[in-house]
């Protein structure tokens, strides 16, 4: 486990750094229109390139590399003296070629990123920081920024990327063009650039070209939309949303005369500028087609922009002004993925516990104990059978509960992670629950009810369920493990079905599968709507909502009450997520 | 999941770990395995009904005759399908319904014992849920799974319904309930100390897969 920083009173300053040995690669080759790097853009009262370096020195990064075009380097070298080497390169193959050697060394972790980036130290951290991330890459979702690169992700992997030259089908989240590699995958980095810089030499393959060309159509049309709604469409921040929806590949874009005025025509030249050059989309692709387990880390609520003008610095130094840190921070603390009684009923205020235990310095596990300890209490009132009893276990009950969920807060807030505080977390939440189920039928029978039968069904329904999803994910592991990776010169991450021009096939039979597919499609079309989501949640009867009602039915009504409902409940939650999951392993 | 301890047995399949599977399971797999041309979720869904039925139908009144029967049919259903190749795409059905027959068996028996027995029998799921859980979290935490012997001692799901069911027949119960509980919390909780302490002793990165999506 990481040292903790010291933590003050004022502010409490999430702990966690950089692994000891890491080094940095920064590509600062992207150039302004005025042909200046747009790197060295002034930001605050320094530039962008030189406050991303202090932000990787303050994450404990050791060594920094800056790779530039030839002419740049004077300029940025007596800009940052000391603070990092700076290669000249004169190209994308050449820039490839400067990394593998670096990573062909020896050494600890390589991050690999682009210069031009404006985001929070914390965004940083929370990939450089996050002991529980090997090789991995900082992703943000929702509005695509065409200066972004997507990718696929199944369950925190990621499974396909986009590049200049490479499709993503189907890409859930934007790759943020910052990449950590473990020490271990160093020869993977290194191999992965040599063959990317091979192939990029002398010149990139026709279907490379094509693939570029398609990009270039959607992003004409994606910014003659984006004037038609008055969006700003330069490294803008990545807002929360529905992706959008991906152009059909094989259908023709409607083409190039889909006119652009000037301003949006310089624009566009400047990505596919920047676009020839997206070394750290090349990198990753090469990892990811090359079989490496690549994590990806989300940006959260944080804030984080690419700009390429003096403008576009303006308004995201301005934009990052208005972000509260620590409230952003404490935000992203809690777990995205909380069911509907914690995300609202219990999150909004035991983020402030997390923060005030991070003040004193408490560690996680330390506050799961003391939730363990609440859970035993409330067992023992739940046993006196007598009403004052039922509402005082209720009550403690969800101070358990609240302060369970403080335990991952505060380790995710001040990222001290152990793998024992995993284990104790999960083993404890079991404990906390069967030990209730036994308080209260202990309590039942003090009033006359014969609650033990009950109270084994009850046991017995929840540990089925947990069994059917642990069944579930290591089978879905395991599908994902053995997906094999097409070959790095393939344009598309998945069998081209038909030859361009070819005559059109017939279409398929629909087979039962088929039909089961475009069922589950559309019953995932519904998922648009937030209430629909929130609904499908409560239906699985998360810990949340289980807890909530155990002690509502409890202080309110009788132990056989409460068994009943958790029967009832869950239940239909079994039922609902068994045949659910059926489906979808057959579809 | 990264390194595996080397001290203890190396993690196979997951499922197969999971269904905690005893010394006949696992003699009456192949035995059946190679006769019942049957998919194991198949077999597993004709071990986990009648016994459903027999619940539903008889509740606390039934005859140690059906039990036994429910019992040797369930034995014999899900032994098989511990012999069957975990292939298939809802092989991820066959530890919960491993689990069901176990749980939903051992209450039932006990509960035709009387009141005091299913209280007994509560304690002792509890234990054996400790004992179940464990095995998924030490494996996702640790890499590491408990040694066989271990499991074997606390005969399988196979074993302890055959073994509750003799208690009933030698009216045994309550008195064995609570000694088998002891014992089985004291091994599993030991076995589960000694496995952390063993793990505390060598260093290995930590990169483990947090799961988030699970009904928690």
């Amino acid at each position: 486990m990481s040292s903790r920083a010291s933590v003050t009173e004022a502010a409490p300053r999430p702990g966690g750094a950089a692994a000891a040995g890491t080094s940095a690669i920064l590509l600062a080759t992207a150039p302004t229109d005025d042909g200046e790097p747009a790197a060295a853009l002034a930001c605050e009262d320094t530039t962008v390139l030189e406050r991303l370096l202090a932000q990787l020195r303050d994450l404990g990064v050791g060594h920094a590399t800056v790779i530039t075009r030839p002419g740049w380097e004077d300029g940025l070298a007596a800009r940052l003296g000391d603070a990092a080497d700076v290669r000249p390169s004169p190209d994308a193959a050449a820039d490839l070629r400067a990394i593998a050697t670096v990573a062909r060394g020896a050494g600890g972790d390589i991050v690999v990123l682009s210069g031009e980036i404006v985001t929070q130290r914390e965004a940083l951290a929370g990939l450089l920081a996050d002991p529980r991330i090997a090789t991995g890459i900082l992703t943000g979702g929702g509005r695509r920024s065409a200066l972004t690169f997507r990718v696929r992700t199944v369950r925190g992997k990621v499974m396909s990327a986009a590049s200049p030259y490479h499709s993503v089908k189907d890409p859930t989240i934007g790759f943020l063009g910052v990449l950590k590699v473990a020490a271990a995958d160093r020869g993977g980095l290194a191999t992965a650039a040599e063959r990317l810089a091979g192939l990029l030499e002398p010149a990139p393959d026709p279907a490379w070209m094509e693939e570029l060309h398609r990009k270039g159509l959607q992003w004409r049309v994606r910014l003659a939309t984006a004037k038609a709604r008055g969006l700003v469409d330069e490294g803008e921040p990545e807002k929360e949303g529905p992706l959008e929806r991906e152009l059909p590949e094989e259908e023709p874009i409607p083409a190039e005369e889909v006119p652009l005025d000037a301003d949006q025509e310089a624009k566009l030249r400047r990505r596919f500028t920047v676009a020839h050059e997206d070394v750290p989309s090349l990198l990753l692709v090469g990892l990811v087609r090359g079989g490496t387990h690549v994590s990806s880390t989300h940006l959260r609520r944080l804030f984080w922009s690419r700009p390429f003008s003096r403008d576009g610095v303006e308004r995201a130094a301005g934009q990052i002004l208005g972000y509260d840190e620590q409230k952003v921070l404490l935000d992203s603390a809690v777990k995205p993925s909380d069911g509907f009684f914690t995300t609202f009923f219990v999150s909004p205020y035991s983020k402030y516990i997390a923060r005030w235990a991070a003040r004193r310095g408490w560690t996680p596990n330390a506050v799961t104990v003391l939730s363990l300890g609440m859970g035993a209490l409330a067992a023992a009132a739940f046993a006196t059978g007598e009403r004052w009893g039922l509402v005082a276990g209720a009550l403690l009950l969800q101070a358990s509960f609240t302060t369970d969920c403080v335990d991952g807060q505060l380790a995710r807030f001040t990222r001290q992670f152990s793998r024992l505080g995993a284990w104790l977390d999960s083993t404890f939440d079991r404990t906390k629950e069967y030990a209730v189920f036994a308080g209260l039928a202990i309590g039942g029978t003090q009033m006359g009810q014969h609650v033990w039968l009950l109270a084994g069904a009850a046991l017995t329904l929840q540990t089925v369920r947990h069994t059917v999803d642990f069944c579930y994910a290591t089978v879905q592991h395991q599908v994902i493990g053995a997906a094999s990776q097409p070959p790095l010169e393939q344009v598309r991450d998945v069998a081209r079905r038909r030859a361009r021009g070819a005559p059109p096939r017939p279409p398929r039979p629909l087979t039962p599968r088929r039909r089961l597919r475009r069922g589950l499609r559309s019953w995932h079309r519904f998922d648009e709507w937030d209430w629909v989501v929130w609904g499908k949640k409560a239906i699985a009867f998360p810990i949340g909502e289980r807890f909530a009602a155990i002690s509502l039915t409890a202080a309110l009504f009788t132990p056989r009450v409460t068994f009943i409902v958790l029967l009832a409940w869950g239940g239909a939650a079994a039922v609902y997520q068994i045949l659910g999951r059926i489906l979808r392993s057959l579809a | 999941m990264t390194a595996v301890a080397a001290t203890t047995t190396a993690p196979g399949e997951p499922l197969a770990l999971y269904r905690d599977d005893g010394p006949l399971a696992r003699a009456l797999g192949p035995l059946l395995g190679g006769v019942v041309r049957v998919p194991g979720p198949v077999l597993m869904l004709a071990a986990v009904v009648p016994l459903v039925a027999a619940i539903a139908l008889t509740g606390d009144t039934a005859s140690d005759g059906l039990a036994a029967a429910v019992v040797a049919w369930a034995v014999l259903a899900g032994g098989a399908a511990a012999g069957r190749p975990l292939g298939g795409r809802v092989r991820w059905t066959v530890p919960p319904a491993v689990r069901l027959l176990e749980y939903a068996g051992l209450l039932w028996l006990a509960s035709l014992d009387g009141d005091a027995a299913t209280r007994a029998a509560f304690v002792l799921l509890a234990v054996l849920a400790f004992r179940h859980y464990d095995l998924v979290y030490r494996l996702r935490f640790q890499g590491a799974t408990p040694p066989r012997w271990l499991g074997d001692a606390a005969l399988g799901w196979e074993g302890r319904l055959i073994a509750l069911w003799l208690l009933l027949a030698l009216d045994l119960l309550p008195a064995a309930l609570w000694v088998a509980a002891g014992v089985l919390a004291v091994a599993f909780a030991a076995d589960c100390v000694a496995g952390w302490k063993r793990f505390g002793r060598d260093a290995r990165p930590l990169h483990f897969d947090d799961e988030e999506d699970e009904a928690a």
